[in-house]
């Protein structure tokens, strides 16, 4: 549970993730969906209730939850006056990653940003700086992705490029989307869950259900 | 999947060569705080020095003064890109420890106090010192090397409190500035101290030795609070 003043803004809200699986949540603006998502995040800390990620509980195991989490929000996460290898290596140095170089060579070839690897950020496209942000996230090979509202800035080749990601997470890395593209969503994600004024509505697999199909639901459940 | 720790050194370096990284290609707070502190000096020298005084008296007092205004200069503008960039959560959301973050921050600080150093020291000298001997420059050297402990320390824990703050820009120097006087006062008198011939070792030390319990008090006040700075 989290609580900002008088509002409960997550409440009785229960994930379990198991490795591979994507989880959608969707909801209305103001719905607890970014609040939840920066509490599995490690970036707020929940009032109430318990959190273990990455076989960590938390607060205690938050440093080394942290290490597992890769994390992409709205923004990209990364410094606009610094290349996109500086900022790369950064964040290579943060995590403590033995083969940064070829780490950060692989991440700059997957979104298509070795060409200007030396150039300022700030000279970037908004999608292009978003692709960073998702070589950033990835470059440390995270067992928990956490992306919210990850396609509010990319570009095409970006969008698809994420596609591939949760298309195909493996064996061992689970994720969790905060979005409001619910087809997207639904036809990405093993499971889906609605939040509501900061409780959970409805959570399901989708296997089966299509996404415009699942509109329908959707806006009579947040209705 | 096991993951190794990573170790505290290269994260710390990083963070430090990031932030000269930042400074050496938009050169917003460095060249900010040395002109800041040329100005100041300046601008005693006009309202005190123009009719030929020996002002070795109050050098200790302008130097000190005139850094304490540039170091809020300087801590202001500390957090600045990760405020204005919103690269914060990718930081914290790293296994980076909550006090590194801090310490580098404060290791940037205290750079950033001694390059300004270097262009101030000389000139409060050349200002406002008669008969200053260039062993007394040394001694203020050290007397810079430890006031900017305490600085760079308090500096780096209420610019990271001030970041959350609404009105951010007034926080910080009323709560900063009132809590520099200490080293302030000190470092003038340990300044004033070996100033222009007075080579009074026995009040040198003992502000030298105020620096340093100063430095750590809030050493151990930043490494209390630390946590509780990030949290949310």
């Amino acid at each position: 549970m989290k609580r900002f003043g008088e509002r409960r803004a997550v409440d009785r809200v229960d994930i379990a993730l198991a490795p591979g699986e994507c989880l959608a949540v969707l909801g209305p603006n103001g719905a607890g969906k970014s609040t939840l998502l920066r509490m599995v995040a490690t970036l707020l800390r929940p009032d109430a209730g318990s959190l273990s990620i990455c076989g960590e509980a938390l607060p205690r195991g938050a440093r080394r939850a942290r290490a597992g989490i890769g994390y992409l929000g709205h923004d990209p996460l990364v410094y606009l006056d610094l290349t996109p290898r500086q900022n790369l290596e950064l964040y290579a140095d943060l995590y403590g990653l033995s083969d940064a170089r070829e780490r950060i060579d692989a991440g700059l070839d997957r979104v298509g940003l070795r060409a200007r690897s030396f150039d300022p950020v700030r000279t970037f496209s908004r999608g292009m700086a978003q692709r960073l942000g998702l070589a950033r996230a990835l470059l440390h090979d995270p067992e928990l992705l956490l992306l919210d509202e990850p396609y509010a800035g990319l570009d095409a080749a970006g969008a698809r490029l994420l596609d591939g990601v949760l298309g195909d997470l493996g064996a061992t890395r689970g994720a969790v989307m905060v979005t409001h593209e619910v087809e997207r969503g639904v036809s990405l994600a093993g499971r889906v869950m609605v939040l509501r004024a900061g409780r959970v509505v409805l959570q399901e697999p989708t296997a089966g259900s299509g996404g415009a199909a699942f509109r329908t639901r959707y806006e009579e459940l947040v209705a | 999947m096991t993951r190794s720790r990573p170790s505290w050194p290269r994260q710390l370096r990083a963070l430090l060569l990031k932030d000269l990284r930042l400074e050496l290609r938009t050169r917003d707070t460095l060249a900010a705080m040395v002109l800041f502190a040329v100005v100041a000096m300046m601008i005693f020298q006009f309202a005190f020095g123009g009719r030929g005084q020996n002002l070795s008296a109050v050098s200790g007092g302008i130097l000190w003064a005139t850094l304490a205004l540039t170091a809020v200069l300087g801590v202001g503008r500390s957090w600045v890109p990760e405020r204005e960039q919103r690269v914060l959560d990718g930081l914290l959301v790293t296994p980076v420890p909550r006090d590194l973050l801090l310490v580098a921050r404060a290791g940037a600080i205290y750079v950033y106090l001694l390059i300004v150093e270097v262009v101030a020291v000389p000139l409060v000298t050349i200002f406002f010192v008669r008969g200053q001997e260039p062993g007394d420059v040394l001694l203020i050297g050290v007397v810079c090397l430890l006031a900017n402990l305490g600085i760079s320390i308090l500096g780096s824990l209420l610019a990271c409190l001030a970041l959350f703050a609404r009105a951010r820009e007034l926080l910080l120097p009323v709560l900063f500035l009132p809590s520099l006087l200490p080293v302030v006062i000190a470092a003038s008198g340990a300044t004033q101290a070996v100033s222009g011939g007075t080579n009074d070792l026995a009040e040198y030390r003992g502000y030298c030795l105020f620096l340093g319990v100063y430095a750590v008090i809030f050493g151990l006040v930043a490494y209390a609070t630390y946590e509780h700075v990030f949290d949310d």
